[in-house]
């Protein structure tokens, strides 16, 4: 009984610490949304030379833990220079969810039609207009249950962040819970947290999707 | 006027065109028939280049040979309409706006002016009032209209049909062939694939029978459906009747 009310008036203390999972994550997306479609689209390339590079990427970066990307952009590139734990977190989870969202285009561009393609290019559309106007806009429609997937999986890796002392949820709850004593319900509350913010994600994909649905 | 002249292709070892040649006249419509496989519609596709013939094989349209580089092919398609099986709508686009797509992103139309060229275009198919409709939402018929509707945006100097009624159901053929029969009327230059010998019959001014890769005859529609000359052309056309 005295757990649970620690648990709820604790609540609020972390209000900071989630703001920061927030920032992280969609900091983190916002660059993978954007290194996705560039790699996304370089990996459905017809020339060699755009396709192996993106492929590269693709297998370097899913091939390898977050946890060691963060580290080697933090720790590792200490020699050449020293890139502050927030920016650190954001760009390793951008270049990480890069990786998997240019996958996500990938398949959602894969899976258009190839007659929406013929029709587009029959009446006298260049190749990179075909896919701007006529394929890409069906295929961001059909990626967004992945993407929403793949946010949420972002919105969770960002707990890795603690590890390099980005004072988030995780980080917070550690904290508290040690000097505190009460490690069980400081990490309850984090958890009630993330549930709190997957939720919000989860929200958002639905209305996203029902809104492309009906236009 | 258009020419093919020794189209081939192959697919792999599959050698589907076998050195077709073609020559179609402004104003012709030209039907070509002929048993699944025989390359009918690789021949079409290879007009526009949505197939890339084989060495040695020429398409030249009013006497320009059109060669195998971007700025040729893209004008080759400006001046060539193409309506598929399948229709291709874009799906996210309502009527208009499919009509409207190629003049604005393709021809730099102003969009009042397109929006005008398309409305009028889907009053020429019987679809003004559906313009506003998404494709989904539209009988087989009356997407095929839209696709015609679309390919015409462009203006074009000769229309493609691979088989544009195949897919569609019995009692929705008509409406389609009936749009094609007008524009061939109004003396568009027209290359069909398509297996509705009435079409043939009425709208033709030549038919064309595919066989293994090459057109093994071709004649005014009377001679080919009543005095067809090669056995193969024979045992086709009783299949059909």
């Amino acid at each position: 009984m005295e757990s649970l009310q620690l648990i709820i008036t604790s609540l609020p203390s972390f209000w900071r610490a989630g703001l920061m999972t927030l920032q992280i994550t969609a900091a983190g997306v916002f660059i993978g949304l954007f290194i996705g479609l560039v790699v996304g689209l370089l990996r459905v390339s017809d020339s060699k030379l755009s396709r192996y590079p993106a492929k590269g990427y693709i297998f370097l970066i899913r091939g390898t833990p977050l946890l060691l990307q963060l580290f080697i952009i933090y720790y590792g590139l200490t020699s050449i220079i020293t890139i502050p734990p927030f920016p650190s977190a954001v760009i390793a989870l951008g270049i990480h969810n890069g990786a998997y969202i240019a996958e996500v285009f990938r398949g959602a561009i894969q899976s258009i039609d190839k007659g929406q393609m013929e029709a587009a290019r029959s009446l006298g559309m260049t190749k990179s207009k075909a896919m701007e106007r006529i394929i890409l806009p069906q295929a961001f429609k059909r990626a967004i249950p992945s993407l929403g997937n793949q946010f949420i999986i972002a919105l969770k890796d960002s707990s890795l962040a603690s590890t390099i002392a980005v004072s988030e949820l995780l980080l917070r709850g550690r904290q508290l819970g040690s000097s505190s004593f009460r490690y069980m319900e400081m990490l309850i509350v984090v958890a009630i947290w993330y549930l709190l913010l997957t939720s919000l994600f989860t929200l958002i994909m639905h209305r996203l999707e029902s809104h492309f649905k009906t236009s | 006027m258009i020419l093919l002249e020794n189209i081939t292709k192959n697919f792999g070892k599959l050698k589907v065109l076998k050195g077709v040649d073609l020559r179609v006249d402004e104003g012709e419509v030209v039907v070509i028939i002929g048993p699944s496989g025989s390359g009918k519609s690789t021949l079409l596709r290879c007009i526009n280049f949505l197939e890339t013939a084989g060495k040695g094989s020429r398409i030249s349209i009013d006497g320009k040979i059109v060669h195998r580089q971007k700025n040729d092919i893209n004008m080759l398609r400006k001046n060539v309409g193409m309506v598929f099986q399948h229709f291709n709508l874009f799906p996210h686009m309502t009527v208009l706006q499919n009509v409207m797509v190629g003049p604005k992103q393709v021809l730099h139309m102003k969009k009042e002016e397109a929006q005008k060229l398309g409305i009028e275009l889907l009053e020429k198919v019987g679809l003004a009032d559906k313009h506003n409709a998404y494709p989904q939402m539209l009988s087989g018929g009356q997407k095929q209209r839209v696709a015609i509707a679309r390919a015409l945006s462009m203006n074009p100097q000769i229309m493609l049909f691979d088989e544009p009624t195949s897919a569609l159901d019995p009692e929705l053929v008509g409406e389609v062939i009936g749009v094609m029969a007008d524009l061939a009327k109004e003396g568009m230059t027209m290359i069909v694939v398509t297996h509705e010998m009435w079409f043939a019959k009425e709208a033709a001014d030549r038919v064309c029978v595919m066989d293994d890769g090459l057109i093994i005859e071709e004649g005014t529609p009377e001679q080919i459906f009543e005095d067809p000359q090669t056995e193969r052309a024979k045992q086709f056309l009783q299949m059909l009747l």
